[in-house]
Parts: C-alpha cells; sequence; structure tokens
C-alpha cells in the first residue's frame, strides 16, 4: 500500500521536472530503492503507471534499481553488505553499526524529449 | 535528452518531518510513534501507561485510526488532550497530517505526545512524522518471526515491547527464537517483555520512558 503514495510522490516529481526541463513528453524513470524498504517493484509499478495515465509521462518506462543494505561497524569501522538479515560486523562481531545504504527511495533522473 | 534528479521521492514528507521535530524538540516534548500489526495491544499500553503518568507527567495522544475514534474513545478517561486522524482508507500516518494536528496541543503544557500509528508494520516505518523516537509493539499471538520479516522497523525502533506474554502457553510463539532473529536485526535494541493485561513488565517500560525524558531535558 505505501507502494502508492511513494508512486503519486515520485510522479509529482516526474512531472515538475518535466515541466521545467520542457519535455512534451517523459520516455523513462530511473529510480534507487534501498533494500530495507520493502518495496514489490511489480506493485510499484503498477501503482506508478496509474499515477501517471493522462499525462505526459504515461507510456515512461520505470528502472528500479535495488541497492543493498551497507553497514558501517561504529568500534572497527569495517563496511560490509548485510547479508541474510544478520547486522553484525563480518570484522569484529559488533552490533553497534551505522547505516549506509539500504533506506533508499530515490530518483536519479528521467529521459524524454 | 537526460535529466537529472538526485532526489529523495520522500522529501516533502521528510522536510515537513524535519519541521515537526524541531519545533517539539523546542517545546522540550518528546514525540513517540508508536508501531504495530493490528491488535498488538498499542492503545492497552497507551492505557496502562497513562495510568501510570497521569498526572505525573503530561501526555498528549494522537491516535491515527483508519475510519473510526474508537481507540481514542478508550483513552477519553484519562481526561488526556487527544486527537483522531483518519486516514480514510490510508496505511500510515505522515508528517504532514502530524503538522496539521500540532496547533490544536499547547506544546508547552505537554512532556509526551503519543502517535499511535495505523496498526501496520511495513508502510509506518516509512514515513517519517518528526517524531523523537519510534517504538515497535509486537504480541506473542503474531508469531516469533516478526523482526526478520519486518527488519526496517525493527531497525528503527528505540524499544521493542513484546506483549500478551501471558498467552506464551497457548501459543507455539518461541521466546528464544524471537530474540535470536531480534539480536540478528538489532543487537543494540532494548527489549520489554510485557503484558499489558496482566501488567507484567511494565514497570520496567515505565523506568526506561522516564529515562528517555530526563535524557531529553
Amino acid at each position: 500500500m505505501h507502494e502508492l503514495k511513494i508512486a503519486e510522490d515520485l510522479t509529482a516529481i516526474v512531472l515538475e521536472t518535466a515541466k521545467q526541463g520542457n519535455l512534451t513528453k517523459v520516455t523513462g524513470v530511473n529510480i534507487s530503492f534501498g533494500q530495507l524498504v520493502q518495496i514489490v517493484p511489480e506493485i510499484f509499478e503498477f501503482a506508478f503507471s496509474e499515477c501517471v495515465r493522462d499525462t505526459l509521462a504515461q507510456n515512461a518506462s520505470l528502472s528500479i534499481e535495488i541497492l543493498s543494505v551497507r553497514m558501517e561497524c561504529t568500534i572497527c569501522g569495517y563496511n560490509f553488505d548485510v547479508k541474510e538479515n544478520r547486522f553484525a560486523c563480518n570484522n569484529c562481531g559488533s552490533t553497534d553499526l551505522k547505516i549506509l545504504q539500504g533506506k533508499e527511495l530515490f530518483v536519479k533522473s528521467i529521459e524524454g524529449e | 535528452m537526460e535529466i537529472k534528479i538526485m532526489r529523495n521521492i520522500l522529501d516533502r514528507n521528510q522536510n515537513k518531518a524535519e519541521e515537526v521535530r524541531m519545533l517539539i524538540a523546542s517545546k522540550n516534548v518528546i514525540m513517540v510513534n508508536i508501531i504495530s500489526s493490528p491488535g498488538a495491544g498499542k492503545t492497552t499500553l497507551l492505557e496502562r501507561t497513562c495510568e501510570e503518568f497521569v498526572p505525573k507527567l503530561r501526555i498528549g495522544v494522537i491516535e491515527g485510526d483508519i475510519t473510526t475514534d474508537r481507540d481514542a474513545r478508550r483513552l477519553e478517561k484519562y481526561n488526556i488532550p487527544i486527537v483522531v486522524i483518519n486516514t480514510e482508507g490510508g496505511c500510515h500516518l505522515d508528517s504532514h497530517s502530524i503538522s496539521k494536528v500540532l496547533p490544536s496541543f499547547d506544546l508547552d503544557l505537554l512532556d509526551i505526545l503519543f502517535v499511535e500509528n495505523v496498526g501496520n508494520l511495513i508502510c509506518p516505518s516509512q514515513f517519517d512524522l518528526g517524531e523523537t523516537f519510534k517504538i515497535a509493539v509486537v504480541s506473542t499471538t503474531e508469531g516469533d518471526d516478526k523482526p526478520g520479516k519486518y527488519p526496517m522497523l525493527f531497525r528503527e525502533a528505540k524499544a521493542v515491547l513484546l506483549n500478551k506474554i501471558d498467552l506464551i502457553p497457548y501459543t507455539n510463539f518461541s521466546m528464544n527464537s524471537f530474540k535470536e532473529d531480534l539480536q540478528n536485526i538489532n543487537g543494540q535494541v532494548p527489549l520489554f517483555e510485557i503484558s499489558c493485561t496482566r501488567g507484567d513488565g511494565l514497570e520496567l517500560w515505565y523506568k526506561w520512558m522516564e529515562d528517555q525524558i530526563a535524557v531529553s531535558r
């Protein structure tokens, strides 16, 4: 369900950017999601296609990049990707961690003409 | 032609959340965003917490509810300021809805503002409300596998409350599995094992909340 709200906000950004860039048609939208946000790509694509219906982005293809969950150990400084939901430092075992990547909901660019 | 954007899709929500956070911090209020699935015991936890703290602490509540005001009515007896936000089907609260109702409270006369989010373990953890911190409430009847299924919430929560421990004998809930799962997701987060109906473990929760207030001042 949160896919719809995120798709609405994305649509607003896409249309605003297209207007500023004097595009008559948006052909592609490139976004990145962190793994932690638990977006289901198929549901998001459906929600987005509903949001852009009858707009200049109605035929835009959506390219979704999924970003791994990357943490930094605050004890030893080691950086690592979280595998199988194990949030502990691969080097020293500490659970005192800072998130570097994995919570993104990011729009990178749009393509159009 | 490609136009670079590089922007958080939810930046409208995020920017408003930062405004809310600054406002409540300037008023020395702690805002606690309570997240759980439906029926885990958020409202009963608030009832017990009000019984403990009112009038010693000045509590306000924002009730996020899809259509009714039933939860809010359960709290009326404590004579505290309560505002209901009906999301009309929406599965989470957002910072704009919080910002709109904040003027209904006199923040100078509050210590804690609890926000009872809509019952849901995924969507609410995605939308920053401007809270001071989030807490996760889970109950034993939901099963022992929730931390691994919803890692975002259990990573973000400042405390986890495991409710309905009195019902464990009637379920297949394994405390060891739950703790191992939670430890994997967030080895730093305090866990309170409670029963809101019987009262088990609540003293530690009250003490922890008092500590959070002391730390914020």
